[in-house]
């Protein structure tokens, strides 16, 4: 029974981090209705980031996450002042396709261009903390996971209150329902737009940073986790920040219970056909609001 | 090529297509030809996408599922069997046809960025499964087409000649069949449902009905590639021919080239193919530098016009944009 529990206790922290990842991309998604697909590739970049911060500054990794954030911050606003805004508004009529393409060539390009910098070995930060263990009972958990499981929760609930509660949380939300109507109002959606996707990089930041040492990072580990993102994305309910948590929770446990069950291989299967059966008996996502 | 719709340029531009299209065969480098061969595999497929992707406007990143499954089926009939992989090859695209309408049924009431994520997620699962059925498909490691050498009724041949013949058949029907779904009535409805679901549905026009046609037919075509694909390379294992990167590769070139156009598979195809192979020759052995050219040029492709090399093209040769819309239907 115990070992049932720990793996759903792990899958619930490692769930949080997933959680974590896509949140960003819901913002992304939700606000300007375009897939990036890089976001894997800029999850890389953040553990890059984080890796070689901790390497040469000999930080502690859960210190190293707020560098990683105010970097990715500003490589999202950049992407989306200089890049894909220019794209975006040549066809903002339709469903963006053009920034879909251009974020698959910068998938591609960042997680090559990684390669050819960086080389192809898996790194991992050598920190003694990442091994030390709290015990509780029959129950084991890492420290990285305690922490990643706690910070997870923290940031999602963060931007949820900045979501809800501040002006510009609002007039996000607000340019996400209605572009038109918002600027009518007197929101800037050029800025908005920057803005939600330098958020959801910067959030990334720190997820990257509360991965990294959990899992090696190589120039192609974003290919997992973006698709997974995706996933989370859509079971989550697109825009919404907090479905997306529980989305990451639901596809962590489902990881770590589902590979005791059945085989490893089969239990990513899992995943995706829960996620067909959302899409077709509720496309909104498990946490979104139909139509308001 | 842009001007093959003129009338009065019309011989000339085909004696040209006709005229670059043998070249290669006449070349003997082996190296080269299959670099050709693999560009109209691409040419072909993209093509086959256009179907659904660009005529009928689904942006589906699935396409992966339905190349692997030809690939598969004339493969497994062929070494259990006997079975020709030329017969084979109607096998999966069958196969391919009943699996669109399983995707379809489930996902094509979705629209946009739903549509394109539920496609990726089935051929996702199909990968798996795939992947898991070891005694019956080999699971990850594949299945080995069995070498016959030169049996041209069993779609094998040592040359790279043959091959490319049939691929450039290939090319030729398919953009035949789209041409004749753009002049066809049923191409009007579909533009209208790409253009304007809504206003289509209320006009009478039975949306999720013809998507889904126009889905099986996509779905067959792409398998019919899958089955060259095994033939041409002689193996075939789920990394290879279910992975996702192949079912964005698919709509990339399109999209690159111009969806919902005719001649925009091709051009898309005849761009990114041979720059990916120039990349990586000329990357001087630095590690992954083709890859991050290749990428480059999607960016700067995209960046410059979201709409696809076709409309760059034609706004550097002058033709006027209208006349291009009503006889295309280009993208929006």
């Amino acid at each position: 029974m115990s070992t049932y529990l720990q793996a759903l206790l792990g899958g619930i922290s490692t769930g949080a981090v997933y959680g974590l990842i896509a949140l960003g991309l819901s913002l992304q998604f939700g606000v300007m209705k375009i897939i990036n697909f890089a976001h894997g590739s800029f999850l890389m970049v953040a553990m890059y980031v984080t890796y070689y911060t901790c390497i040469s500054l000999d930080l502690h990794p859960l210190l190293a996450a707020p560098i990683a954030a105010v970097a990715l911050f500003f490589i999202g606003w950049a992407c989306q002042r200089f890049f894909i805004d220019g794209i975006y508004r040549k066809e903002s009529a339709r469903e963006p396709i053009g920034v879909l393409i251009f974020t698959t060539g910068l998938w591609i390009f960042l997680d090559y261009f990684a390669l050819a910098l960086l080389g192809p070995d898996s790194r991992m930060i050598d920190s003694p903390w990442a091994n030390e263990v709290v015990i509780m009972g029959d129950l084991i958990f890492t420290y990285p996971q305690v922490a990643g499981f706690v910070v997870a929760a923290l940031v999602t609930t963060g931007l949820v209150a900045f979501m809800r509660y501040t002006a510009l949380g609002r007039a996000i939300r607000a340019t996400g329902q209605d572009r038109e109507a918002a600027s009518v109002l007197g929101i800037d959606s050029k800025r908005i737009y920057q803005l939600s996707f330098a958020i959801g990089l910067g959030v990334l930041g720190i997820a990257g940073a509360l991965l990294l040492p959990m899992y090696p990072v190589n120039p192609f580990v974003g290919d997992i986790f973006g698709m997974r993102a995706f996933v989370i994305v859509v079971l989550g309910g697109i825009g919404s920040i907090a479905g997306a948590f529980w989305g990451g929770i639901i596809v962590g446990i489902l990881e770590s219970v589902g590979s005791q069950l059945i085989p490893v291989t089969y239990a990513e299967a899992l995943i995706f056909l829960l996620f067909l059966g959302v899409m077709y008996f509720r496309p909104s996502g498990l946490f979104g609001v139909e139509k308001e | 090529m842009m001007a093959v719709q003129d009338s009065k340029n019309r011989p000339l531009w085909g004696a040209l297509i006709l005229v670059v299209a043998i070249a290669p065969l006449f070349s003997g480098n082996q190296y080269l030809l299959s670099i050709a061969v693999m560009t109209l595999l691409y040419a072909y497929l993209a093509l086959s996408w256009n179907v659904l992707g660009g005529i009928a406007g689904q942006l589906s990143l699935g396409h992966s599922a339905y190349f692997g499954i030809g690939a598969y089926a004339s493969t497994w009939f062929f070494i259990h069997m006997g079975i020709s992989p030329w017969i084979g090859m109607w096998i999966g695209a069958a196969l391919a046809v009943v699996a669109a309408v399983i995707v379809g049924m489930s996902s094509l009431h979705l629209r946009g960025a739903y549509y394109a994520l539920a496609t990726l997620a089935s051929a996702m699962v199909l990968k798996t499964l795939v992947e898991n059925a070891d005694d019956l498909l080999g699971g990850p490691r594949g299945m080995e087409v069995t070498l016959l050498r030169n049996a041209p009724w069993q779609f094998q041949y040592t040359s790279k000649e043959f091959y490319y013949v049939i691929a450039l058949v290939f090319v030729a029907l398919a953009v035949f069949i789209n041409w004749r779904i753009l002049r066809s009535r049923y191409g009007y409805y579909l533009a209208a449902v790409r253009n304007e679901q809504d206003a289509a549905l209320a006009l009478g026009v039975p949306t999720t009905r013809y998507k889904l046609y126009a889905a099986m037919i996509s779905a067959a075509m792409t398998a019919i590639g899958g089955t060259f694909y095994a033939q041409f390379v002689l193996f075939v294992s789920p990394d290879k021919v279910f992975g996702a990167n192949l079912g964005v590769v698919i709509a990339v070139v399109c999209i690159i080239g111009g969806r919902g156009t005719l001649w925009g598979p091709v051009l898309g195809a005849l761009l990114l193919l041979p720059s990916e192979e120039l990349a990586r020759s000329f990357s001087g052995g630095m590690l992954g530098a083709d890859m991050m050219l290749y990428g480059l040029l999607l960016m700067l492709v995209i960046w410059y016009e979201p709409r696809g090399l076709v409309t760059i093209l034609q706004r550097w040769f002058g033709r006027s944009d209208r006349q291009r819309l009503t006889k295309q239907g280009a993208t929006q």
